[in-house]
This record gives structure tokens, sequence and C-alpha cells, in this order.
């Protein structure tokens, strides 16, 4: 494990771990632009299917994906801890990802995260790049480039 | 001498200039004798050439001096315009052009001494005769020499007489500059009369390179004229100054001042104050001498050569130029008249605020607004946002005009190129577009028009046999119409032959021979669109490579346009170029469709229609409405939006009938909303790959709604 390679002062990178599904997931904050309560979507026509739609966000039109769409799972539910995440990426700009809940920050180093599973049987491994642990429970780590830049290109 | 910071104006300026030569050759090419033509080239030339001295670009300045020499023989009527003339000319442009590429690139003019060119004018010359009489200043330099009559015994009174600089009259200020540099500054003082040579068409630029080549001497301190008439070419063949130097040797400052090309003789000699003070309180009587005051008074330049004067005279001489020059658009220049609109509409909008907070304060505490006054007031200012956005609109617009000047001698070289005789002719010009739009029209309209030339125009014999003119024509027409602006480029020659296009996509299994026949010939001309399928059986230097109308297509619709063809065979074929005049802001129509709200653009709408559900028919299963003697294809938005049918359809069906060229459609909705001024937002580049709706706006509740394209329906 990574571990043994790495011990002192190894780059520690903060996560939002959201929950989406019965899943937590973690966000690596320096993409994260900003997090937004629900609210309404504008449908896009023709557009892919996990993409609901669009949102104003300060004047601003960004679109939001369903990151449950997106990984197979059932069409989201809004309740009132329904939120969208804005990431600021590079290439694609501003996107929102409907996420469930926000649960917490956490910090891992790179030896906390495990990156051994990604040849795994599980359908929505082609979007995380890693396991993290957080006290007792594990937290995904989404890989960004793969979740937002397949429609990208 | 430092001239990085003309840098930039003289590349604007060498452009502008080389854009004029180029027009006005072609001019001359049709016209030969005309004088008026004739005389801008000259001063273009004239022009081009000064500032690439001032720029100590001596290539650049060799070449242009010996253009304007040949011009100025044309001017003489001592050489006959013929074509091969105009063909030397325009490749000494394209030289000029290569120096001004390297001036961008690395700030020098770089080493290519084009010596073959500069042979070629000389020939011409030569084949003439050079006799070129002195240019028409000699009267202003005669009438100045009378009026600097004087009885000193030295020297000699005539400005181009020798030794002239003893007979100088100075005022008490040049004396006084001239002690200062003796007393203060331990230098000596040089007079000098320069002779210019009598064939010298450029003296003002001889008498520049002087004065360059003694501030590495010293710093020059009178002027004889004035630096400013000596700019303007205000003196006869000769002229004076007397300058400061630390150096001994008479002998190299001669020297490097007879290096200057066409300098016929240079008196040079020792002067003292005393002389000319004794010379100025026996001419008291006299007229006061014009004196350049210098910028820095002697004490503050040492003795170092002195930029200061020497910038000074570089940049009248620039600013002059510009001057005389109609006004093109650049980056920075805004016609007067459009800020002075907005403006206006600027301080209107203030007035609209004020009225609005006086309403709002008249009405303090009372609780009961006045509504109508109100209202009127918000109409107001809704009316002046709606002028400011046109007039900030349209400082951003500027002519295709400096896009598409280039394009005649492209269409000329090409005629010469492929031996075919053709002609462009253009119209509209003065179209304007977003200026973002024009700069990037360049390379799609050049691939056309050299398509049209390549392709289109046929030989003149194959143009005799079908009874046309030998001389082809191509054409490039520009008009605004609704919110888009139309480029058309098209030929009158053979026509795209759909059915060799259809050989050839067979040919490179595009499509079965089967499905080629079912091609409508729209679908055929598409294949032209597609990468790498090129006509051309030969591949030329023009076109032929397959890199052509599918680059112009990708450039057209990146500008958020779109490209269309007619063509018919043996008559000819048009390209049809589709541009949004504006990119940002746009006034559409809403409409609702379902629980959801659309934009229309409202330049391609036609017309709104009520139609009974009765009057729809049908054509080959497809739903359209007989119009006023049109017949319109119907588009159910619903269905094309991916909504759920209604459970019931309603009698009566609103039809917004929007137009795209000479096609029409109507596009059903349920609701009109009204019309409203959008600010259009991109949908992020996730969702871009959406073909109907081309963008989103955000209206006044926050609530985002789409935009859709309707050229994208037809």
């Amino acid at each position: 494990m990574a571990a043994e390679l790495e011990t002192l002062d190894e780059e520690r990178i903060q996560y939002i771990v959201v929950k989406i599904g019965s899943e937590q997931y973690g966000l690596d904050i320096s993409v994260v632009d900003n997090i937004v309560r629900m609210q309404k979507i504008t449908r896009v026509p023709k557009a892919p299917s996990y993409y609901p739609g669009v949102i104003n966000l300060r004047g601003e039109v960004v679109p939001v994906m369903s990151a449950r769409l997106k990984m197979g799972l059932d069409e989201d539910e809004i309740t009132k801890n329904t939120r969208i995440i804005i990431l600021r990426l590079e290439l694609q700009g501003l996107v929102g990802i409907l996420v469930d809940e926000v649960k917490e920050v956490i910090t891992l180093g790179e030896s906390e995260i495990d990156r051994s599973n990604q040849s795994s049987q599980n359908k929505d491994a082609t979007y995380i790049n890693g396991i993290g642990k957080s006290g007792d429970s594990l937290v995904s780590i989404f890989d960004i480039n793969a979740i937002i830049d397949e429609v990208a290109v | 001498m430092d001239v990085s910071q003309y840098l930039d104006i003289f590349i604007d300026e060498t452009n502008e200039h080389i854009q004029a030569l180029s027009d006005n050759i072609m001019a001359l090419e049709q016209e030969p004798e005309n004088k008026d033509t004739i005389n801008e080239i000259f001063r273009a030339a004239h022009s081009l050439k000064g500032m690439a001295g001032t720029m100590g670009f001596k290539r650049m300045q060799h070449l242009t001096h010996d253009m304007e020499n040949v011009f100025s023989e044309v001017r003489n009527d001592t050489v006959k315009v013929d074509s091969n003339l105009i063909d030397i000319l325009f490749k000494c442009l394209d030289a000029v052009e290569g120096y001004l590429e390297n001036v961008k690139a690395t700030s020098d003019e770089g080493t290519e001494d084009n010596a073959a060119l500069i042979k070629m004018l000389n020939d011409v010359l030569e084949g003439n005769g050079g006799d070129s009489p002195a240019a028409d200043s000699s009267d202003a330099g005669g009438s100045e020499a009378e009026a600097q009559e004087s009885d000193s015994a030295e020297g000699s009174d005539d400005p181009n007489g020798k030794n002239h600089f003893l007979a100088l009259k100075l005022d008490e200020e040049s004396i006084g500059k001239l002690r200062g540099a003796v007393e203060d500054e331990g230098l000596k003082l040089y007079g000098m009369t320069v002779h210019i040579q009598k064939e010298c068409l450029l003296k003002a630029a001889r008498a520049f390179l002087v004065f360059k080549a003694l501030e590495d001497y010293g710093e020059i301190l009178v002027y004889d004229p004035s630096s400013q008439d000596i700019e303007d070419e205000k003196f006869d063949l000769g002229f004076s100054v007397i300058f400061a130097s630390n150096s001994d040797d008479t002998e190299a400052i001669k020297t490097s001042v007879l290096a200057v090309s066409e300098i016929e003789s240079v008196d040079l000699a020792l002067v003292s104050v005393e002389q000319y003070e004794k010379a100025a309180e026996e001419a008291k009587a006299e007229p006061e001498h014009k004196v350049e005051p210098v910028a820095a008074p002697a004490a503050a330049a040492p003795a170092s050569p002195a930029p200061a004067p020497a910038a000074k005279s570089a940049a009248p001489a620039a600013a002059k130029k510009t001057a005389n020059k109609p006004v093109t658009t650049r980056t920075v220049r805004v016609d007067l008249e459009k800020l002075d609109a907005l403006m206006n509409q600027v301080s209107e909008l203030i007035i609209a605020k004020n009225s609005l907070v006086s309403i709002s304060s008249a009405d303090n505490g009372s609780g009961n607004l006045d509504t109508q006054s109100w209202q009127s007031q918000i109409e107001y200012l809704e009316r002046i946002t709606t002028n400011l956005h046109e007039s900030v609109m349209k400082v951003r617009m500027v002519p295709i005009e400096n896009t598409v000047n280039k394009f005649p001698r492209m269409i000329r070289d090409l005629s010469r190129k492929l031996g075919k005789p053709m002609n462009l002719v253009m119209t509209g010009e003065e179209t304007e577009l977003d200026r973002t739009v024009v700069d990037q029209l360049g390379d799609p309209l050049q691939h056309l028009l050299r398509n049209s030339a390549d392709h289109g125009i046929e030989s003149p014999e194959e143009r005799k046999a079908a009874g046309k003119p030998e001389e082809g024509t191509i054409f490039l027409n520009a008009f605004q119409e609704g919110n888009n602006v139309i480029i058309q480029v098209g030929d009158d020659g053979g026509g795209i032959n759909t059915e060799k296009v259809k050989e050839k996509a067979v040919e490179r299994g595009i499509v079965s021979p089967e499905e080629a026949e079912n091609l409508t010939q729209k679908e055929i001309i598409d294949f032209l669109f597609m990468p790498s399928f090129s006509m051309a059986k030969t591949v030329t230097d023009i076109s032929g490579r397959g890199v052509g109308l599918d680059v112009v297509k990708s450039n057209i619709e990146a500008l958020g346009g779109n490209v269309e063809v007619k063509s018919t065979l043996g008559q000819g074929s048009t390209f049809t170029v589709r541009l949004p005049l504006t990119l940002a802001i746009i006034q559409a129509l809403m409409v609702e469709i379902r629980d959801e709200k659309y934009a229309i653009a409202l330049g391609s709408i036609q017309n709104i229609e009520d139609i009974s559900i009765d009057e729809i028919k049908y054509v080959e299963a497809k739903e359209v409405i007989h119009l006023r003697g049109n017949v319109i294809p119907i588009v159910r938005l619903d269905q094309l939006l991916d909504f759920e049918p209604q459970d019931e359809e309603p009698s009566n069906l609103t039809v917004v009938v929007v137009k795209k060229g000479d096609l029409q459609a109507g596009l059903v909705v349920d609701n009109l909303i009204g019309q409203q001024e959008i600010v259009i937002k991109s949908l992020g580049k996730v969702i871009d790959n959406n073909k109907i709706i081309s963008g989103a706006t955000i209206l006044g509740d926050g609530e985002v709604a789409m935009i859709i394209d309707v050229n994208a329906l037809m």
C-alpha cells in the first residue's frame, strides 16, 4: 500500500463528502466553486438524459448534472437536503452536480486513499478513482474528469 | 534613437498605406490616365517610405523609394502603365508586406534585400529615362529665400548658396542656446549648409537623414529654414543648421552627412557665437527669423546625442500622415458620432433615473404612488435602455470593408495566374458586423472566392462556346436582413456539376450507387462541405486540396452562422453566408409551450397566425398550411422539444411563421407571452451539442428560458 512509500509531509487534500443514494462520495474541494440549495431547474430539450437542465446562478446559466442518473441509479428524489454542488472546471466552465445531501468536509492524505479498486466490477467504478476512509465509513473519491468529461469532448 | 514606441503606429499606418496602394494600383490598371489615382499612389508611397526611413528600416525604405521613383515617372507621364508594371508593383507591395510581417514578428525588417525587385523597378525607370524635375516645392523655397535677403557680407543670401550658414540671422533665444552649448558644456559649434541634388524627390527625407546622422555627433541647435518647414519640404535645394558637438573631426562629420544618398555637397565650418551676435545686431531691423525651439534646454541636454528633438520630429510626421487619411476602423477607433449618441443616451438615462427618484420621493409617506407617471417613466426607461443597447452594439460594429477590400487584388492575381479573365464585383462593403465576426470572416470568404475563381469560372474558350462573355464575373454582395447579415459569394461560371459530385461520392465510398440515385441536389452539394472532398482534378496551389469548403463551413458555424449553396449548371453558383448581427442581446418573442417558456428571435419571425386545425393539409405526409399563396410546413414545437402530447388537441393553433432566406416554417406554440429584449447566455460547454437550442436567457423573475434556433429548424 502507498502508506509505506510516503509517510511524512504527504499532500493532504480536502474533500467534500456528499451522499448519493446510500453511498458517500468525496469531491476534491479545489474544484468546488459553491454549494447551492435546490432551485428550479429548467429543462434543456435534447440534452443528455443525465442533465436535468440548467439553473440561474447569479445571472449565469449553469448546466446541472444528476450524479444519480449518470451512475445509472434511480432518478433524484428532491428533499430539503438536496444540494447542487457547483464545480468550476478549466475546460467545461461551471457545472452543477445534483447530490442528495452534503455531509462534511474531510482531509485525506494519499496514504489514506485506496487506489487499488479501479478495475472493480462495480458499475460506477469508472467515475471514482479511489476509496478513502473517514472514521469507520468509506468515501468513494470522484474522478471529476471522468464524470464530467465524457460529454464535453 | 528609440522608435519602439512608434512601432504600433508604424504597423497600423503601413498597413493602411499598403491597402491604399493596393486599391489605387488596381484602379490605375483600369484607368491608367487618372491623375488623382496616381497622385494618391504617390502620396501613399511617399508616406510609406518616409515612415520606413524614420523607423530605420533601410531595406524597406530602399524598396519603397524605388517604387516611389517609378510612381513619380508615371506621374510625369514618362512611364506608361501596363499590366507588366502593375505586376511588378504588386510584387513590390507583397515584398513591403513581407517586411511589415517581419517587423510585426521581430520588430526588425529582416534581411531580405529584394534586389531582384529593385532591379526590375530600376529597369522600368531606365527604359524611360530618369529625368525627374524638381518637386513642386521650389516656389516655396524661392520665396523664402527672398524673404531672407540681408546685407551680410559673408556667405551667400541664397539658402542654396555656398556657406549659407554664415549668413544666418539668429534671434536672441538661439544665440543664447549657442552660447549655452559653448560656455556651459564646452562644445564646439559647427555651421553646416547641405545641398541636395536637383533630382531628389524627397528632400525632407534626405534632410531628416542628415539630421539623424548629425545626432551621432551632437545636438542641432539652429535650423534654417525651421525644422517644421524642412519637414514639410518647404525649402529649395539647400538648408543650413548650426549644431554643437564635442568632436573635432570635421571630415568624419562631413563624410557621414555625404553618406546620405542624393546629397550633392556639404559646407561645414566651425562657427562662433560672436559672429552671429554681430550679425544679429546689424540686422536688428530685419524680421525675426524662425527658429525651432528645442525641447530640452541645452543645459539639460548634455553631450550625448539628443533623442528628444529627433523623437519630436518623428511624432508630428506620423501624426500628420494620420490626419489626411480617411478614418478607417481599427481596434480603438470609434466614430465620434457613435460615441456622441452613446453619451446622449447615458444622459437621458440619468434624467430617467432622476424622474423615477422624484416620483418616489414625491409620494413619500402618502403611500399612493402616481401609477400613471410611474408607468410612463418605466416605459421611457425601457426605450432608453433599448437605444443604449443599440448604440453600444454599434460601437462594436465595423464595416466588412476592412476585410473584403483585399479581395479585388486577390482575384486579379488569380485571374493572371489561372489565365482566366475575371472581374470581382463587390457591393455592400459598408455593411456592418460585430468586430469579432468581421475579424474572422476573412479566411472563409477568401476560400469561397478562390473556389469561385478556380472551380467556378470556366476557361475563356469554354465560356465563349457557352455564349458567355469571356471575362468571368465573381460577385460578393453583403447586406443586412433582419438580425442577420447575408454575404453572398458567387460566380457566373459553370455551376456545380452534381452528377460529377455524385460520382465522386460513390467513388469515395461515401454513398452506395443506389443511395446516390435518390439524393436531392442539396444533399449532393452538401458533400462538397465534407472534409477532404475535393472536386479539383489536379491539386493547384489555389484550391483543390480538399481543405476548403469544410473549413469554411466550420468557421462560419463557429461564428454562429451558416452557409448555403445554390447552383445552376452552366449558369454559376452562389454561396450564401448568413451571420448573426450581434452576439449578445436580441429582441425576442417569448412563447409558452405547456409550462415552459421559450424565446424566438424577433428578427426571424415573419408573422403570427391563428390557424384552425382544419386548415392543416398534408403534403408527403407532412403537415403544411396554405397561407397567402405560400405552402408553409408546420413544425410542432411540442413534439420537437420532447413534450408529452396534449390529451386534447385545441381546435385553433397559434403558429409563429419564421423565415430563413426564402424558406419558411410555421412553429406551433401554445401561448404567446410577448416581446422582450433578452441577453443570450451560453448553455455551457457540457450540453452545447444541442442544435435546436441556441442558448438560454434569464428572465426578469430569474427563471431560465431556452432560445430556439430557428435556423436549425429549417
